[in-house]
């Protein structure tokens, strides 16, 4: 499902964000990344949705090189990748149902059938009783169960989630979790950096190490350090 | 769908900064109208000393109804003149054409003449455009056997042409200035509009919206506030034009401007003219932003 080849990221300020890393993860995984901040995490998860481009090597993505890939096209290769942020990213403005809403209507599906998705996705999260409450109404792992909404409303085939939990309390983060957990089931890849070494531990997934720019460890079943 | 997501997200993006939007309609408004005005003009002194263009500097009228010997002999000396660089024909349905336009604002005056008793003429530009050369030129043919009269090119329509021409080249400037202006603040509106939506274009980046799909509602926004700002300017000309054919007093001492007219067709082009600067006006300000400040 994703292919990492020699890949190195440098930003401008010469600091190497992504050292020779070689990575292959399979459909349906669930993959850690863990590190200290600076370690190249959040890097990782950008070249992946192509925010960034590397500077050597190559990234396949189902199979397709995406380093080649042109701007038009990248839309569409984000539309197979679902986001979910520390900061969820909720739009204030609308309500939770036109949030998960927004990313359907965005790329072009019709109405028919954001009306038949997006209750059917507030629902897997638990959410339904919120669809037309706004998001300074909820609660943060309430906000995060709908950016986990948006994120998968779409079925993408891989979903990226970039510390997911890193504004929740620990009680709050199992529930997310739960959640990933149940969409990873589903046959979606899921990668997702985290600092949580309570969630990494207990869950037992593949681990992959980050320090510096460099993969230091690739533990399938692995533990936090 | 589309179309629905379009319509309504240029026009919050419009209302959001009603004033800034204001400014910049009304700015492409008070440009276009001058272009138009002076475009205006133009056609109209055109149209008023229009058998004077060109560098004609008297006209040979023939009686109405010369025998066609008279106005080959008229035509021959004119053509073998080495003082006559150019001549140009006019029969009697030309004149009844022209006639009407001059006359476009008095139709109970066109419709008392009858086209055949109008002068078929010969226009003629001399090689020497010295006035006196042109006189001693021009009255050799008032002699000749069928011809009615010589008019010349008077010093009041060459003043005329001249300042119109002036005119209308200091309008374009001023226009110009102020179009850049609203180009600019069309461009700035709709970086604030981007800053606005700022959230919405990073999500749908992130859930995969296409570039255009994110550009357009702005391109929209541009395209929109430049054709308002042409139809305020068009709706300003529409309204102005009655004013504007009496605004040269009557034409006791210039009797050849008694038509300072302006035809619908004229009206149409100019029209049609402000319209389409206007847009491009709104697209350019518009792509411009797109492009440099929407980062997709």
């Amino acid at each position: 499902m994703i292919k990492i080849e020699n890949v190195t990221k440098t930003y401008k300020s010469s600091t190497v964000a992504l050292r020779d890393a070689n990575v292959e993860i399979a459909k349906g995984e669930f993959v850690f990344l863990v590190g200290a901040s600076g370690s190249g995490k959040s890097t990782f998860i950008r070249l992946l949705n192509k925010e960034e481009t590397p500077d050597e090597g190559h990234i396949y993505v189902a199979g397709k090189d995406i380093g080649g890939l042109s701007s038009w096209k990248v839309p569409f290769l984000r539309r197979n990748i679902g986001c979910v942020f520390q900061d969820f990213k909720l739009l204030p403005t609308k309500t939770v149902f036109e949030n998960v809403a927004f990313a359907l209507e965005v790329i072009g599906r019709p109405r028919s059938v954001i009306d038949a998705q997006v209750p059917a996705i507030l629902d897997l999260v638990g959410l339904a009783h919120k669809s037309s409450n706004f998001p300074d109404e909820l609660s943060g792992g309430e906000q995060q169960r709908v950016s986990v909404a948006r994120a998968f409303v779409n079925r993408p085939l891989i979903l990226l989630a970039d510390e997911p939990t890193g504004n929740l309390d620990p009680a709050t983060s199992v529930g997310i979790m739960r959640l990933l957990d149940r969409i990873n089931k589903t046959g979606t890849t899921v990668v997702m950096a985290t600092h949580d070494r309570g969630i990494v531990d207990t869950m037992r997934r593949r681990v992959i190490e980050l320090d510096r720019g460099t993969i230091v460890r690739d533990q399938s079943r692995g533990v936090y350090e | 769908m589309k179309a629905e997501y379009y319509v309504r997200e240029t026009a919050s993006n419009l209302g959001r900064n009603i004033t800034i939007t204001l400014a910049s309609v009304m700015t492409v408004a008070v440009s276009l109208a001058l272009v138009g005005a002076s475009l205006m003009l133009r056609s109209g002194v055109e149209n008023a000393t229009r058998r004077w263009q060109g560098g004609i500097e008297f006209v040979v009228f023939m009686n109405p109804n010369p025998t066609q010997e008279q106005v080959d002999a008229v035509r021959t000396d004119l053509e073998q003149s080495p003082e006559v660089s150019k001549i140009d024909y006019v029969d009697k349905k030309a004149a009844y054409e022209e006639f009407k336009m001059l006359f476009a604002d008095s139709p109970e005056l066109v419709d008392s003449v009858d086209p055949e008793t109008l002068p078929p003429s010969f226009r003629v530009e001399p090689v020497n455009k010295e006035v006196d050369a042109v006189e001693a030129l021009g009255k050799t043919y008032s002699k000749m056997s069928g011809v009615r009269q010589v008019v010349f090119a008077s010093k009041t329509i060459r003043l005329i042409q001249q300042l119109s021409s002036r005119l209308t080249v200091g309008i374009f400037v001023i226009a110009a200035f102020l179009l850049g202006a609203a180009g600019l603040l069309i461009l700035n509106t709709i970086r604030m509009a981007m800053f606005a939506r700022r959230r919405e274009i990073e999500v749908m980046k992130l859930v995969g919206a296409t570039n255009w799909f994110i550009r357009v509602p702005f391109m929209l926004e541009g395209l929109v506030q430049g054709l308002i700002g042409a139809l305020l300017a068009i709706a300003a000309l529409a309204a102005f034009k009655p004013f504007f054919q009496k605004w040269l007093p009557s034409s006791k001492d210039i009797p050849l401007v008694s038509g300072f007219q302006v035809s619908s067709g004229e009206m149409l082009f100019i029209f049609g003219t402000l319209g389409v600067v206007g847009i491009l006006i709104g697209a350019i300000g518009a792509g411009i932003a797109v492009s440099r400040f929407l980062d997709v």
